[in-house]
């Protein structure tokens, strides 16, 4: 089926973006708290092939940068030493996947470090930070959105299948939540959080945050579904024979959710990236030293790095390609899910 | 000879007219004008000489309560009040001594318990009332009420006991102090004179507190200063007028202030006084970052920035080394146990880098400090203190010594651990807003990472800093910078004082903890009632010592003191003591024809 | 109509999700949204200074040494002020585009739309916002933040407006691109369902011009779905809100939110929820407004219970 291959191939982008930033120790020359404070906001290398004399050289080199006489942070290329780029290099040393210590990078130079999209203020290399950064926001999407669904999945199977008062506690509180700015409400439940948290207890708390009022609309969408399916006919047979609601649940129910799921996740994964990044942004999310996309341009607030150091924002383009994917895989699963149309049958029964 | 009848009626004539003409003289009204015509005395400037006429504008961060000196506690209030009031002695801010104001000269008696001043003759308030020695008599009775709880109190009580005034003729005051103070007549300046007239009743009602608001200042409040109150737009801006009745001139005799008005616009933060001072909108910018600073010298069009040199600001990391209540939890007592240990924080103090500080956070616009004497206050500084370069070996050998060892982590990295096995992790406060002291934060969060430590940077809003800093105690190292407002040691006597509110590490105590903190006591105060400036240094050297040996705050850097205005600011010198660009307010005009002070 | 009075008070938000999952018929849509009758529900975290609500105060912000209403109203005012234009400038633009691109739906300026809107959709608003910012401080253009210049009391009633619109084109920009792409796809989306239906092809057949069909018959036919978004939409546009008045210094709720909670000023935090929780309400109560009066079949409905 074309939607097959479609979603097949999103899937497949998406894999390879997210297997970069998983690797991100591999990819990325140096560690993300790395300071050189030598070279604060250096500005973007740029990789020549071509040198000053005009020859050609079949391996890319860069040149390194002098500050400028009297000034703090200009800089110009020394155009007299070229530093040729190295592929799988050793450097410092971290552990690939969390578990496996390598000290394999993809590149570096022999004499200078290599900073493909420029440092920041203590002179980190932010192409390294990016990458890492991607982790740390990446994650908090995931685990956010996987917390939200399967708070939403239990509170929607709950109240789809058993009706009654349950059903209306659980979907009126659902629907407070619904009704409320959801960033209004994820800021305030940040402020009744301690503000001086670790980066570790500020990550799971983020994500709990962002669970904790993302539940809502996934529950709903169960519901609809546990709704209709409890009613099929071979449900029905199965109670008839003696199934208990737990069987039920799991062997006909759930799975009917699955699709609703899956494209909620392809929603909300991009969403809850991007809730990370507002938190962080705000200086509310994961704290300094670590990086994430959202702490990497917090301080673009400042006028005067706004106005001179151009390439800081580049961290904000950085989530494109993976929201791209993600729109693709939600419309292609979307498209999939129409060929199915399960649920405008069930629905036509209402209770 | 018989007198002719004429001449004998002419000569009564003329003595009667004689007569009438003696009474009339005599009459207050006349007398008084004459006076007035007479006998002002000003004060005359040197410098350069300006245009009359012109209008400047200034950005404030922020909005000022009030106006009135009794209440004022936030800079920005000061910061207006200053240009509104005047005070009897006043330091230059250029030179840094003092100089006659209010009262054109002083007398020190030779067992240093009495000052007499003369007052100036003919000087008005802005309202039009003259000054005397009444005014001054009332002025010093309320800063001393203890019912109006008056910010200045604190300062005129010296030896224990607060200063007594007295009045000896219309024009001349005398002070009485129980102990001899090394400050000498320093102390007066910033303190505002009075109008007895439209103070008297409030004061009397107690209503002192309610006056002096910037919506009702205009009717109610009448100072001595070069400008007055015009008008006030609530969240927008302040608009200040010209003092008819200012006492000083410059050397051509004519009245300052030079300006017809002085404009303070609000705005809320530092980044947006640098956009209205770029765009033309605001005149001179101050108390700049250096960041901002290096921005705006990079366009200088229309305008010149200038860096004043070192000033008196002093930013520290310190650790909370309070008592521990008896609800403190036995992790803050762990990590108070690390940071009591000299040891430890002369390790930290080693392994901070302070030329990073210099050149990242300041941008090379700032110097290195390791005691408490910044270097814009070129007198006061123990030159003999040691300034030990960065040495993790030294930071190392230190805390060895003082019983941590590390652990070597599975990915190679150590972490430092106490006498106990526990790792040694804790968080420094800093301020949300001010990105200077959150940059030395994370730099000295790296540099700890290179002992072992564990640091997290939490910033706080202001506020909330202070609060957990002076009142909740509860924190465990904090960031923070204090700017002296003078050379003199006096100025910064609540850090060295360990009952002092700004002895930050431990704030206001009913008795010294340690005997250091004790030692420290007893210096400062024998500095306070030394006569000599000799004396004074030799017990304020002392003083630093002890400082730099048990480093209850690591010293990090001190900034530059950066600033900019239009060139068509004239006699625009930028001091390194406050009000750094106003100080000469009255002095500065606009040199170009036109009468708006925008672009 | 005690039902329907409950519906309409309600945050209906029932027509976000199941609105947008296509599988859904809209008829169910309304039937699920009568049979919940839902009173308001009054939040029971909030309950603990009712009291001070009903004496209007919300509490005391140690912050600003003041009741914590006063400091609200101001900056909800000026929140009020950039959501009401973004939404009718956002919907303005999206309509049109929408049904435009409904009708050529397959053929080339369909898709050029759809990849447009889908090339913003992937920009996230942080980096709009940003940059945004960037480009009003270099190009100088645009004032880079605030609401009002220096002389805005001193200004004519002309250049208020201006300067006024001056200092809110920025902010209104981003949150109408950041909430553009999804409306656009919506509207396009429930106006291609009905332009199938069989009384538009009678309609057509019937010789009526193209444009009176898709505007007088069509639009109308599709006003149950995009009413119900524009309810939704109003929640987006405030999320949305709140970054970019932060990034861009509007003096709206977002900064006095957001400075709440850096001072741990928690009646404001809690007021500024709540606010923003009663425009969206609001919003979304104008939505019902519409819908009843736009659609019969509802009114109809809601007379039988």
């Amino acid at each position: 089926m074309k939607n097959w291959h479609a979603f097949t191939r999103w899937l497949i982008a998406l894999g390879v973006l997210h297997g970069i930033v998983l690797c991100a120790g591999f990819f990325a020359p140096y560690g993300p708290s790395e300071q050189d404070r030598k070279s604060p906001y250096l500005p973007p290398m740029r990789v020549h092939f071509v040198d000053g004399q005009g020859h050609f050289h079949l391996r890319p080199f860069v040149y390194s940068f002098r500050l400028r006489d009297g000034s703090f942070d200009q800089y110009e290329e020394d155009a007299a030493k070229p530093d040729p780029l190295r592929f799988f290099v050793s450097g410092w040393r971290y552990r690939l996947f969390g578990l496996l210590p390598s000290g394999l990078h993809l590149f570096g130079a022999e004499t200078t470090r290599v900073y493909l999209l420029g440092s920041d203020g203590y002179g980190r290399d932010q192409f390294s930070r990016l990458l890492f950064g991607g982790q740390v926001s990446l994650l908090a999407g995931f685990l956010g959105t996987g917390f939200a669904l399967v708070a939403g999945l239990s509170i929607g199977a709950v109240a789809g299948y058993y009706g009654g008062w349950r059903d209306d506690v659980l979907m009126r509180v659902a629907e407070l939540f619904l009704a409320l700015p959801w960033l209004y409400l994820l800021f305030a439940l940040r402020a009744f959080l301690p503000l001086a948290v670790g980066p570790l207890q500020a990550f799971f708390l983020i994500i709990a945050v962002i669970g904790a009022v993302g539940w809502a609309r996934p529950a709903r969408l169960v519901r609809a579904v546990v709704l209709s399916a409890k009613e099929r006919d071979f449900v029905r047979a199965a109670r008839g024979f003696g199934a208990t609601d737990i069987y039920l649940l799991r062997r006909h129910v759930l799975p009917e959710t699955s699709s609703v799921l899956l494209t909620q996740a392809a929603i909300l994964i991009p969403q809850y990236v991007m809730a990370e990044m507002t938190l962080s942004f705000l200086g509310l999310g994961v704290p300094e030293p670590v990086p994430s996309w959202g702490n990497l341009l917090s301080n673009l607030q400042q006028y005067s790095v706004l106005v001179s150091y151009w390439w800081m924002y580049l961290p904000a383009l950085a989530i494109v390609p993976f929201f791209l994917g993600y729109l693709g895989l939600a419309s292609s699963l979307q498209e999939r899910g129409e060929a199915y149309k399960i649920e405008r049958r069930g629905l036509g029964r209402l209770t | 000879m018989r007198i002719s009848r004429a001449k004998f009626q002419s000569f009564w004539m003329l003595l009667s007219l004689l007569l009438l003409f003696v009474v009339f003289l005599g009459h207050p009204a006349i007398a008084s004008s004459q006076q007035r015509d007479t006998k002002e005395e000003l004060l005359a400037l040197p410098g350069e000489l300006g245009r009359s006429g012109g209008r400047l504008v200034v950005a404030l961060r922020g909005e000022p309560k009030t106006l009135n000196p009794l209440i004022a506690a936030d800079s920005r209030s000061r910061e207006v009040i200053a240009v509104m009031q005047a005070d009897l002695v006043h330091i230059n801010r250029a030179t840094q001594l003092t100089e006659p104001a209010l009262a054109k000269s002083w007398k020190i008696s030779p067992d240093g318990l009495q000052y007499t001043l003369v007052l100036r003759q003919g000087i008005k308030f802005s309202d039009g009332q003259p000054l005397g020695a009444d005014d001054v008599i009332f002025t010093f009775q309320v800063y001393l009420d203890e019912n109006v709880h008056a910010p200045q109190r604190d300062l005129l009580i010296v030896g224990g006991k607060p200063i007594t005034v007295r009045k000896v003729d219309g024009q001349t005051v005398v002070f009485q102090l129980a102990k001899t103070y090394g400050v000498g007549e320093r102390l007066f300046d910033g303190l505002a004179i009075l109008p007895k007239h439209l103070l008297e009743k409030p004061y009397q009602e107690g209503k002192l507190a309610q006056i002096g608001t910037l919506e009702t200042a205009a009717k109610q409040w009448a100072g001595l200063g070069p400008f007055r109150m015009k008008e006030y737009v609530a969240g927008q801006r302040l608009i200040l007028e010209r003092n008819p009745y200012y006492w000083k001139a410059d050397t051509q005799g004519n009245r300052l202030p030079y300006l017809d008005e002085l404009v303070f616009l609000f705005v809320p933060n530092a980044d947006a006084q640098v956009l209205k001072f770029e765009s033309g909108e605001s005149d001179v910018i101050s108390q700049l970052g250096a960041e901002n600073f290096s921005v705006l010298s990079r366009q200088q069009k229309g305008y010149v920035m200038t860096d004043a040199g070192p000033g008196l600001e002093y930013n520290f990391l310190f650790f909370n080394l309070n008592a521990p209540g008896e609800k403190a939890s036995s992790e803050m007592r762990r990590k108070q146990e690390w940071f009591r240990e000299v040891k430890f924080r002369q390790a930290v103090s080693n392994a901070v880098d302070r030329e990073a500080i210099v050149r990242l956070a300041y941008q090379g616009r700032g110097t290195a400090i390791w005691g408490l004497v910044a270097p814009g206050n070129r007198r006061w500084g123990n030159e003999k203190l040691a300034h030990p370069a960065r040495s993790l070996d030294r930071a190392r050998a230190l805390l060895r010594e003082a019983g941590f060892s590390w652990s070597n982590g599975p990915d190679g990295e150590s972490t430092l651990q106490d006498a106990q096995g526990k790792p040694v992790e804790f968080s420094i406060l800093t301020s949300s807003s001010n990105a200077d002291r959150a940059k030395m934060a994370a730099l000295i969060q790296d540099d700890l990472k290179q002992l072992g430590m564990r640091v997290q940077v939490v910033p706080l809003e202001f506020r909330s800093l202070l609060d957990r800093v002076t009142q909740s105690k509860e924190y465990d190292a904090c960031v923070m910078g204090i700017a002296s407002f003078d050379a003199d040691p006096n100025s910064d006597i609540n850090v060295w004082l360990s009952s002092g509110g700004t002895h930050l590490w431990n704030p206001s105590q009913a008795y010294p903890a340690t005997p250091w903190e004790a030692e420290i006591d007893r210096l400062i105060e024998e500095q306070m009632s030394a006569r000599t400036f000799e004396q004074r240094k030799k017990l304020y050297d002392r003083a630093q010592e002890i400082l730099s040996e048990k480093q209850p705050m690591i010293f990090l850097a001190s900034p530059d003191i950066l600033a900019g205005a239009k060139n068509s600011v004239g006699n625009f010198h930028p001091a390194v003591l406050e009000p750094y660009v106003l100080w000469n307010v009255e002095q500065l005009y606009r040199k170009s024809a036109t009468e708006n002070g925008t672009r | 109509m005690l039902t329907f009075l409950f519906t309409t008070l309600a945050p209906g938000n029932y027509f976000d999700e199941m609105r947008l999952n296509p599988q859904i018929a809209p008829e169910t849509v309304a039937a699920l949204r009568a049979q919940y009758q839902l009173d308001r529900p009054l939040p029971v975290r909030y309950l603990y200074w009712l009291n001070s609500v009903v004496h209007g105060e919300m509490g005391f912000s140690f912050a600003y040494n003041s009741a914590v209403a006063p400091i609200l109203l101001a900056r909800a005012r000026n929140t009020l002020l950039l959501t009401i234009v973004a939404t009718l400038l956002a919907w303005g633009i999206a309509l049109p585009l929408g049904v435009w691109s409904a009708e050529r739906r397959g053929r080339l300026p369909d898709r050029v739309l759809s990849l447009g809107t889908a090339a913003l959709l992937v920009i996230p608003e942080l980096g709009l916002v940003l940059g945004l910012l960037m480009f009003a401080v270099r190009s100088g253009w645009f004032p880079a933040g605030g609401m009002a210049s220096v002389e805005f009391e001193s200004l004519t009633f002309i250049h208020k407006v201006r300067d006024l619109a001056l200092h809110m084109t920025l902010p209104v920009v981003a949150l109408v691109l950041s909430a553009l792409p999804l409306l656009i796809r919506h509207v396009r989306a429930a106006v291609a369902d009905v332009l199938d239906a069989p009384f538009l092809l009678a309609a057509q057949g019937h010789g009526v011009p193209k444009r009176t069909l898709l505007y007088r018959y069509a639009l109308p036919a599709a006003a149950n779905p995009l009413i119900s978004l524009f309810g939704f939409s109003i929640g987006g546009l405030l999320s949305g809100s709140l970054l970019i008045e932060v990034v861009m210094s509007w003096p709206g709720l977002g900064p006095l939110l957001l400075e709440a909670i850096l001072s741990r000023d928690l009646y404001v935090v809690v007021g500024g929820v709540l606010f923003s929780t009663l425009f969206l309400a609001g919003g979304n109560f104008l939505a019902d407004m519409l819908l009843y009066w736009a659609d019969p079949r509802i009114r109809r409905e809601s007379s039988l219970r």
